[in-house]
């Protein structure tokens, strides 16, 4: 989260993905870096113990969202 | 964001600090805002990392910072409110709430406060700070990014080999999945004595417990620390439980009577997090 952050500030896009247990705290993260209305994708908790099968899975589900996000960027 | 000196202050305050406790506060503070200690990963981590402070030098001394019986509390001032108003600092002026920015999952104790001082008067070794470059006229604060202090006894060994392998047992699988980037080892006075008796000295106990605390790649993988199907060779190859012996921070501290020492993992990686030792400057 705090690596995409500080890529968005270099002026790289970024999509940063977080498990959805960590919501308040990305959204706190953001502001505390002074970008309060960053844009982040989540997908379900936890990730760690996924099979590479669900893993692959998770992963084309949410590629188009992280397309669609870095071309939008986060104006 | 900028911890001002009056934030400091105002926390101390509410933390019950005496004024003559800021300067060690105000060291604290510098410590975990050093890039080495790197605030944002124990700041935040559900790992639970609480700021474990070893005071050395005069100002243990001045300002009576514990370092013998009930070590990591309760029953002195100085090591409730110092690390109290560290906390404080944390949450109130950095942000890192519970629950919101701090989201350690366990947490423990010693994230309330968690600040010993090295017992100088009656070790037989080279004082913490002073391994770390500092004189022994010089006090010091060593902060380190820490899980909670584990207890280990031996009554039965006259060696130091003997206390050293029963310690080394207890710390090899302990701590985080992959080993830590640093280990605080706290030796109290029974055990001090024992493994200075047998001429080791502070280098020497680093160098036994990094060679007495690998792990085979195979029993990682076989307890599910590890990840990957076990091949032939993880059986010899080994995993140290940190990189290199000097990242064990070797401390005399704890009470005269008893067979009891402590070790205490820290958080993280290397590249997260390391200890740092910060002057106090009144």
């Amino acid at each position: 989260m705090l690596d995409g952050i500080l890529l968005e500030k270099a002026g790289v896009p970024s999509a940063s993905i977080i498990t959805d247990v960590f919501e308040l705290t990305g959204r706190a993260m953001a502001e505390q870096w002074g970008l309060p209305y960053y844009k982040f994708l989540m997908m379900s908790h936890p990730i760690a113990n996924l099979t590479e099968t669900q893993l692959d899975q998770r992963a084309r589900e949410i590629a188009p969202e992280i397309v669609k996000l870095l071309l939008q960027g986060q104006g | 964001m900028s911890i001002t000196a009056e934030k400091v202050a105002v926390n101390a305050v509410m933390a019950g600090c005496k004024p003559q406790h800021m300067p060690l506060v105000v060291a604290a503070v510098k410590g975990i805002a050093d890039p080495r200690w790197g605030y944002h990963g124990p700041g935040t981590s559900t790992g639970g990392a609480g700021v474990l402070m070893i005071v050395n030098g005069p100002v243990a001394r001045e300002l009576d910072v514990n370092a013998g019986d009930n070590l990591f509390g309760p029953g002195w001032r100085a090591n409730l409110t110092i690390g109290r108003a560290v906390r404080l600092v944390m949450r109130n002026v950095c942000g890192s709430l519970p629950g919101l920015l701090d989201r350690g999952t366990l947490g423990h104790p010693g994230k309330l406060s968690y600040v010993i001082a090295e017992n100088e008067a009656e070790s037989p070794w080279t004082p913490l700070h002073v391994e770390r470059g500092f004189r022994a006229d010089q006090s010091t604060v060593t902060v380190m990014a820490a899980q909670g202090p584990h207890q280990f006894y031996n009554q039965l060994s006259n060696t130091a080999e003997g206390v050293l392998t029963t310690l080394a047992d207890d710390m090899r699988i302990s701590g985080g999945i992959m080993g830590q980037p640093n280990y605080a080892v706290i030796l109290a006075g029974e055990h001090m004595l024992t493994i200075s008796g047998s001429g080791f000295g502070k280098a020497e106990i680093r160098r036994f417990l990094f060679e007495n605390t690998k792990t085979s790649h195979a029993h990682l993988k076989r307890t599910h620390r590890m990840s990957g199907a076990i091949q032939p060779a993880d059986e010899t190859l080994t995993r140290p439980l940190v990189e290199s012996p000097d990242d064990f921070l070797i401390v005399a501290a704890g009470g005269r009577a008893g067979a009891f020492s402590a070790y205490v993992p820290g958080w993280g990686s290397k590249r997260s997090s390391q200890a740092v030792t910060v002057a106090v400057e009144k």
